[in-house]
């Protein structure tokens, strides 16, 4: 999929639709445990620039992750403001 | 009359202590896992007769080898293998709770599942078809408040009946999609005659090992 990005470059506020974890271990396994499972829809919903975290809605949760992590995943953005 | 022992597992924020806490009345005392120091909270309870002993557990996402809660607690579940799992779940938060729900299914153990913070999943509009969610889940859910102490003795009532009736098999069973179900039907026949494989359940070792679990892994790894 050529219109995927990388989480990290969304902005506050964008919606996306989870395509791919770039992992295959821990850090996997406790994305997938939070919720981000590929097909699920993201909102961004506060994200720091240069530091950490960034804090997303999946489902009914709030998810904080580093930007080490968005970065791991791949996305289709859905609606940017 | 033997002890029965119950660990209390769940995720992290599941109100796990505030059920323990509900259920043992706060007369708990603490232990340690050997050769770590994670705490292990141990309480006893007396109910109707039967004497409870509960061990709460780390509070974790999923039941994989991949953090030492993680595998503190699976450890326990399978060295020790206590008379009953209590999983406690966020009922407000169900779905991503079942995650672990599932993984403590497929270990095959007596298991009641408390649908703690009813309150907070009624504030958000949430309904829960408990009778439809315990019979899909082949175990006994039983809604609850533990911050107000509600839910008690229905819990302690499906606790000693999940005891009572510890040796009838659940019949749980994920359907992982034609193509994953095949390999794991492969891979459980062929672990069926493997010394190694007993005292585990087939299925949750075929769900292990092709999850890549390097503790799983390791007991197979000549």
């Amino acid at each position: 999929m050529n219109d995927a990005v990388r989480l990290d470059s969304l902005k506050p506020g964008d919606t996306c639709r989870l395509h791919d974890i770039k992992a295959n271990d821990a850090t996997a396994q406790r994305f997938m445990d939070l919720g981000l499972i590929p097909g699920v829809e993201i909102k961004v919903v506060r994200n720091a620039p240069l530091v950490d975290p960034v804090e997303l809605l999946v489902k009914n949760n709030y998810v904080s992750i580093r930007h080490s992590e968005a970065r791991r995943l791949e996305v289709i953005p859905l609606c940017r403001r | 009359m033997p002890e029965i022992v119950i660990a209390v597992a769940g995720q992290p924020n599941s109100g796990k202590s505030t059920i323990f806490n509900m259920l043992t009345g706060l007369r708990q005392f603490a232990a340690n896992y050997p050769g770590v120091t994670v705490e292990k909270r141990v309480g006893r309870l007396d109910y109707s007769g039967h004497k409870f002993t509960l061990v709460d557990l780390p509070g974790t996402y999923s039941m994989t080898s991949y953090s030492l809660e993680e595998r503190l607690a699976r450890d326990f579940l399978l060295n020790e293998k206590p008379d009953v799992i209590l999983n406690v779940v966020d009922a407000s938060n169900l779905e991503r709770n079942l995650v672990l729900t599932f993984q403590l299914l497929e270990m095959r153990m007596p298991m009641v599942v408390a649908l703690n913070m009813m309150d907070a999943a009624e504030n958000a509009g949430i309904e829960i078809d408990v009778e439809r969610l315990s019979k899909k889940l082949g175990v006994r859910a039983v809604p609850t408040v533990a911050k107000k102490g509600i839910g008690k003795p229905e819990l302690c009532d499906a606790l000693l009946k999940a005891y009572e009736c510890r040796d009838e098999a659940n019949d749980f069973r994920l359907d992982y999609g034609p193509q994953l179900n095949r390999s794991l039907e492969v891979l459980e026949e062929a672990l069926a005659g493997d010394s190694r494989a007993s005292g585990y359940d087939p299925r949750w070792l075929a769900v292990r090992l092709i999850a890549g679990d390097n503790e799983i892994s390791r007991i197979f790894a000549d």
